[in-house]
């Protein structure tokens, strides 16, 4: 019996539009994680010092928006900011950026908790020698805590960004033309699955690769630089 | 050595501590002037480390009173950041941050803290780096040095904010042998300078060769506060003679 695998595997990639719709896929769903990542970080930062400094009433707020955020799937949260809130406020939005708000807010939960149990892990003695030394409050946070939270969770961090990325297919749901969305766009005009698939994954593997190694070299750059 | 009681840099009357219903402190009355040399030694779980602690307001003590360099430790933030100003403390465990380079480590403070300005504090770090004569490793990260040297590093860092007394909490015990003695010279150059200290340490002969007082602690009390040669050769309680025949017998 013949296989529908054939000669005809790379056809796919004769098709100037596919290859383009490709492309500009990867490059959509990589500059989204990676403004999504940025954006989300910060928040996170912000979140898990509210947290660490127990300030009233916004620790708790904190803390419920992270376990909120964790405990509730990407697609419903995604499905929320681009159908639920706009029909509450009236607000259209390019697809992308409902995109970016939902990613944004998915990630921050994500690495504000990885953030608050780094701060709260910082080790007593460092704590000590720190206070022995006089340093204020502030100087502890921005020169010991949050230093050595950055080195210690960096690969935590990072493979948890890494994760959130292979989860951003989901936005091709609600119409960003993501890579995801352009694999599902051939496979609807092409019917060759596998192949379609098989390319999906190879491109979802390098970008991932391509970002981690991205991440590494900046860190080897900074921060790294710092651990003996 | 002048023995009037405005003279004292660390007064401590009645104090007690408690660690939840377990009392690390018993109503401890110490008296230390400016210049004297402390050593406290006792069994494990006697309370030293506990009492230094006090000193910098790391432990804060539930009644009695402390005053340090004129500053009553009232439990107040402002109160013990005054006392920290004037008072360095060297760890078992160097806690040096790990980092932060050497001269770093050196010039957080005193740059932090608004003490000196960043010129000024490399130049005070490389001079006190050098102090405990180790100027060549200022670039290094903590990691990268052996034990021995970075204690001296913990000990040029607390230098580096000049303060009028060092607490030293047994800054030895985490060493190998043949690096305790490079730690123990600095030590005793900085008694030879004249700095107050506190050391709890069971370095007996750094001991007798420097300290101006013994003290003896059992169960959170102070049970014996005597110059060295008479706690060494006459110790007053059974307790203190157990410990040193324990102590001399290794
Ligand atoms: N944070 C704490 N919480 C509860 N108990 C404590 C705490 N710190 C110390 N203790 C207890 O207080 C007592 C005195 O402790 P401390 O560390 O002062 O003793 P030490 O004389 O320094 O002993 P060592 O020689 O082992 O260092 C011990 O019984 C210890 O278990
Ligand atoms: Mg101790």
């Amino acid at each position: 019996m013949r296989s529908s695998l054939d000669l005809r595997f790379f056809e796919l990639y004769r098709s100037q539009e596919y290859l383009g719709l490709l492309l500009d896929g990867a490059l959509i769903s990589l500059g989204l994680t990676v403004a999504a990542g940025i954006a989300g970080f910060m928040v996170a930062f912000a979140l898990a010092a509210l947290r660490f400094w127990k300030v009233p009433v916004l620790d708790y707020m904190a803390a419920a928006y992270i376990d909120f955020i964790r405990n509730t799937p990407l697609i419903v949260q995604l499905f929320f900011i681009a159908f639920g809130l706009p029909m509450l406020f009236g607000y259209v939005w390019p697809f992308w950026c409902h995109a970016l708000f939902a990613l944004t807010i998915n990630f921050s939960g994500y690495f504000a908790e990885i953030l608050r149990s780094g701060f709260a892990s910082t080790q007593k003695g460092q704590l000590e020698a720190a206070a022995a030394l006089n340093l204020s409050n502030s100087t502890i946070f921005k020169s010991i805590i949050v230093p050595q939270t950055l080195i210690k969770m960096f690969p935590s961090l990072s493979s948890q960004f890494i994760f959130l990325f292979l989860t951003t297919g989901v936005i091709s749901e609600i119409g960003v033309e993501d890579l995801t969305h352009a694999g599902l766009y051939i496979d609807s005009r092409t019917f060759r699955s596998f192949e379609v698939f098989i390319t999906l994954t190879a491109l979802y593997v390098a970008l991932a690769l391509t970002l981690k190694a991205g991440l590494q070299y900046l860190f080897a750059r900074t921060l790294g630089r710092r651990m003996a | 050595m002048p023995k009037n009681a405005e003279d004292a840099i660390v007064k401590m009357e009645k104090v007690n501590k408690w660690f939840d219903d377990f009392q690390a402190i018993c109503d401890v009355d110490l008296t230390i002037f400016e210049g004297e040399r402390i050593v406290i030694c006792g069994p494990s779980g006697s309370g030293k480390s506990t009492l230094i602690r006090c000193l910098n307001g790391l432990e804060q003590h539930q009644s009695g009173t402390i005053t340090v360099h004129g500053t009553e430790l009232t439990g107040k933030d402002s109160a013990v950041r005054q006392v920290r100003e004037n008072v360095g403390m060297v760890f078992q465990q160097f806690n040096l941050f790990p980092h932060l380079t050497v001269l770093e480590n050196c010039t957080l403070a005193p740059i932090s803290n608004g003490k000196l300005d960043e010129n000024a504090a490399h130049e005070k770090a490389m001079e006190y780096l050098e102090r405990v004569q180790i100027p060549e490793q200022a670039d290094k990260l903590p990691g990268q040095l052996s034990g021995g040297q970075q204690q001296r590093v913990a000990i040029a860092r607390a230098l580096c904010m000049e303060p009028k007394l060092m607490l030293f909490d047994e800054p030895t015990s985490a060493l190998d042998p043949e690096m305790i003695k490079e730690v123990l010279d600095t030590m005793v150059s900085l008694a030879e300078d004249g700095m107050s200290m506190i050391c709890v340490t069971h370095e007996l002969n750094f001991a007798k060769s420097v300290a101006h007082r013994i003290i003896f602690m059992d169960n959170g009390r102070i049970v014996e506060d005597q110059p060295p040669d008479d706690f060494f050769e006459r110790p007053k309680s059974a307790r203190a003679k157990l410990f040193l025949d324990q102590i001399l017998s290794h």
